[in-house]
């Protein structure tokens, strides 16, 4: 009898204990998920709507909703999503959904051109896995910024001495990533006239 | 996916460029306190080596066949820390078993490394990147060799500084913090190894 | 007696017993975002909320838990609270989930959590235990906050992403990028053990 009892403390208890835990655990975190499983896929959503109206220059309100109002009214879908056409006052804009290899990972980008599809209207990250604080700063809004309204191909220059119209900021202690980077926009106009154009 | 980077590539900029541990600031605690010692570090280093190597593919096979699948992709904290504990409490035993020399040499660091934030943190970095299953144990490989290059440069160091006289405010963690910060820098410097296509 | 207990243990992990600077506890997670102030105050409200409901709820079973599994349940108990962080973070604010990666998740890891279960926890009651977590979480926090501090500040002008220094200031890009944070951390802990220490001699 004494025997039994000690086999169940020693053995059965701590394994019966820790499914108990486990299976508690796994209940509340899967319940939290399921709660706010759509709202995680509408902010992904909008991230992507975000970057194809950053990209086209478009004025919105950004919360998830004005996002959603201006996308809806301004951005036209072509070819299935292989790229976006918006009107603005400044004439029509073409976005494109570009993708590359980064340092670490792909870096995926959506780049808005002119009618001319080699002058930016603009450019926006999708997701990036560069070094945090380094390469992760091609989110920054200086970055991004800076494309309006040059050409490719892009020059890389020391950060802050950009002033042709093709030249670029790198970033300070980040060149690889400015160079992956520079590679993938320099894609972006061929890329464009061969989708779009078919040229 | 990954275009220019080739595999190679990844295992090289894990080592240098990417070091997990004096770029990505994982696996501190243990280096802080381990690297006084070299034969310490040296036996700490390789386990590490052995268990990222390994647990880094096999966190990959569960993520992609067992995760995705069901749609558990949120539980994988949960998941990959029972897989790693596991896997080193089996291979503990196992060395403990079959031969006592190495379980002297290296068996008895393994416990220390199942909270190693290192560990864990290459296999999340392993799912964020979307490696395939070739390029995670690459990874895991690289980033184990390189928190070993770290920590044996740094006993190696230490040793030398022990008939230094350091500001006592300095002594023990914040020299070595300082003497991280310039390895640190000094493998930035490696950043023009890795070739462009 | 009790009240004065409660105060001890709220006073403690702030100053004579902080986790970072006394202990060198649980740095890997957080300073590799202490180059950005706003990212640091997001890890460590995650820590602090962590560690404080992690240290009440093993506290609660405390008498309950089989001491061959205690180190598994302790860290399945702390899994949970992380996963929590990460959901939520992910569904109410995306944009920092994404500059936070994966270091939300090494929270789980952060030898703080498991230190002061271990130290305490498993010994106290579910209140004081609570109340252990948090002043350890914050006297975890405004370390790294000031380390974020200055490496924000140095490094690119601004805090919080508000541009602080004029033009005049030339960024210290040393200090955003990872020898930086070794060396500011260094530079407190020297700091605080010369001011600690004198303390102690006087």
């Amino acid at each position: 009898m004494i025997k039994q009892a000690t086999f169940y403390k020693k053995r059965i208890y701590p394994l019966l204990f820790m499914f108990l835990v486990t299976v508690i655990c796994i209940l509340i975190t899967s319940g939290l998920f399921l709660s706010t499983q759509e709202r995680a896929t509408a902010n992904e959503l909008s991230f992507t709507r975000r970057a194809i109206l950053d990209a086209g220059g478009l004025e919105y309100t950004p919360t998830t909703e004005g996002i959603e109002k201006t996308y809806k009214e301004k951005v036209q879908v072509e070819d299935g999503g292989s790229y976006y056409t918006a009107e603005t006052a400044e004439g029509k804009r073409y976005i494109l959904p570009m993708q590359g290899p980064g340092l670490w990972g792909t870096i995926a980008i959506m780049v808005g051109l002119e009618e001319d599809l080699t002058t930016f209207s603009g450019l926006a990250i999708v997701s990036q896995n560069e070094t945090p604080g380094l390469g992760g700063r091609i989110e920054e809004p200086w970055f991004t910024q800076q494309f309006q309204g040059k050409k490719s191909p892009f020059t890389l220059v020391n950060e802050g001495t950009a002033d042709a119209p093709n030249e670029v900021d790198a970033i300070t202690g980040a060149t690889r990533t400015s160079e992956y980077f520079r590679n993938l926009t320099n894609r972006a106009s061929t890329d464009a006239k061969r989708i779009i154009r078919g040229e | 996916m990954n275009g220019s980077i080739t595999p190679l590539a990844i295992f090289f900029a894990s080592i240098f460029t990417g070091n997990i541990l004096l770029t990505n600031y994982l696996g501190m605690c243990s280096f802080l306190s381990v690297s006084k010692e070299l034969k310490t570090s040296t036996g700490l280093g390789v386990a590490v080596i052995f268990v990222m190597a390994t647990t880094t593919p096999l966190n990959w096979l569960v993520y992609q066949h067992l995760l995705i699948p069901f749609g558990l992709e949120y539980l994988r904290f949960i998941v990959f820390i029972i897989v790693i504990a596991a896997f080193v409490q089996l291979t503990e035993m196992t060395i403990e078993r079959y031969s006592e020399p190495l379980y002297q040499s290296l068996g008895i660091f393994l416990p220390l490394i199942t909270v190693n934030c290192a560990i864990l943190g290459v296999s999340l970095f392993m799912v964020i990147r979307e490696y395939s299953f070739f390029t995670s144990f690459l990874f895991g490989l690289g980033s184990g060799i390189g928190w070993f290059i770290a920590i044996i440069a740094m006993a190696g160091i230490r040793q030398k500084l022990r008939t230094a006289k350091i500001p006592p405010g300095l002594e023990g963690p914040g020299i070595t913090l300082i003497i991280a910060g310039f390895m640190a820098m000094a493998f930035m410097g490696f950043s023009g190894m890795i070739a462009l296509s | 007696m009790a009240k004065s207990k409660l105060r001890k243990t709220f006073l403690e992990p702030l100053g004579k017993n902080n986790p970072v600077f006394v202990q060198i506890l649980g740095i890997c997670s957080t300073l590799a975002v202490t180059n950005k102030l706003q990212n640091t105050m997001v890890m460590v409200l995650g820590v602090m909320f962590t560690t404080a409901l992690s240290s009440w709820t093993i506290s609660l079973l405390r008498n309950h838990i089989p001491s061959r599994i205690r180190m598994m349940v302790e860290t399945m108990v702390i899994a949970t609270f992380v996963i929590i962080v990460d959901i939520v973070l992910k569904a109410f604010y995306p944009e920092m989930w994404k500059q936070l990666g994966p270091y939300v998740g090494l929270i789980i890891t952060n030898c703080i959590i498991m230190g002061r279960i271990e130290a305490f926890a498993l010994q106290n009651k579910p209140f004081l235990s609570l109340v252990d977590g948090l002043a350890s979480g914050l006297g975890y926090a405004y370390v790294l906050l000031a380390i974020a501090f200055f490496r924000e500040l140095l490094g690119t002008g601004s805090l919080w992403g508000y541009q602080i220094l004029g033009s005049w200031w030339t960024n210290w890009s040393i200090m955003i990028m990872p020898p930086g944070g070794f060396f500011v951390l260094a530079i407190f802990i020297w700091v605080i053990r010369e001011t600690i220490m004198k303390e102690e001699k006087a």
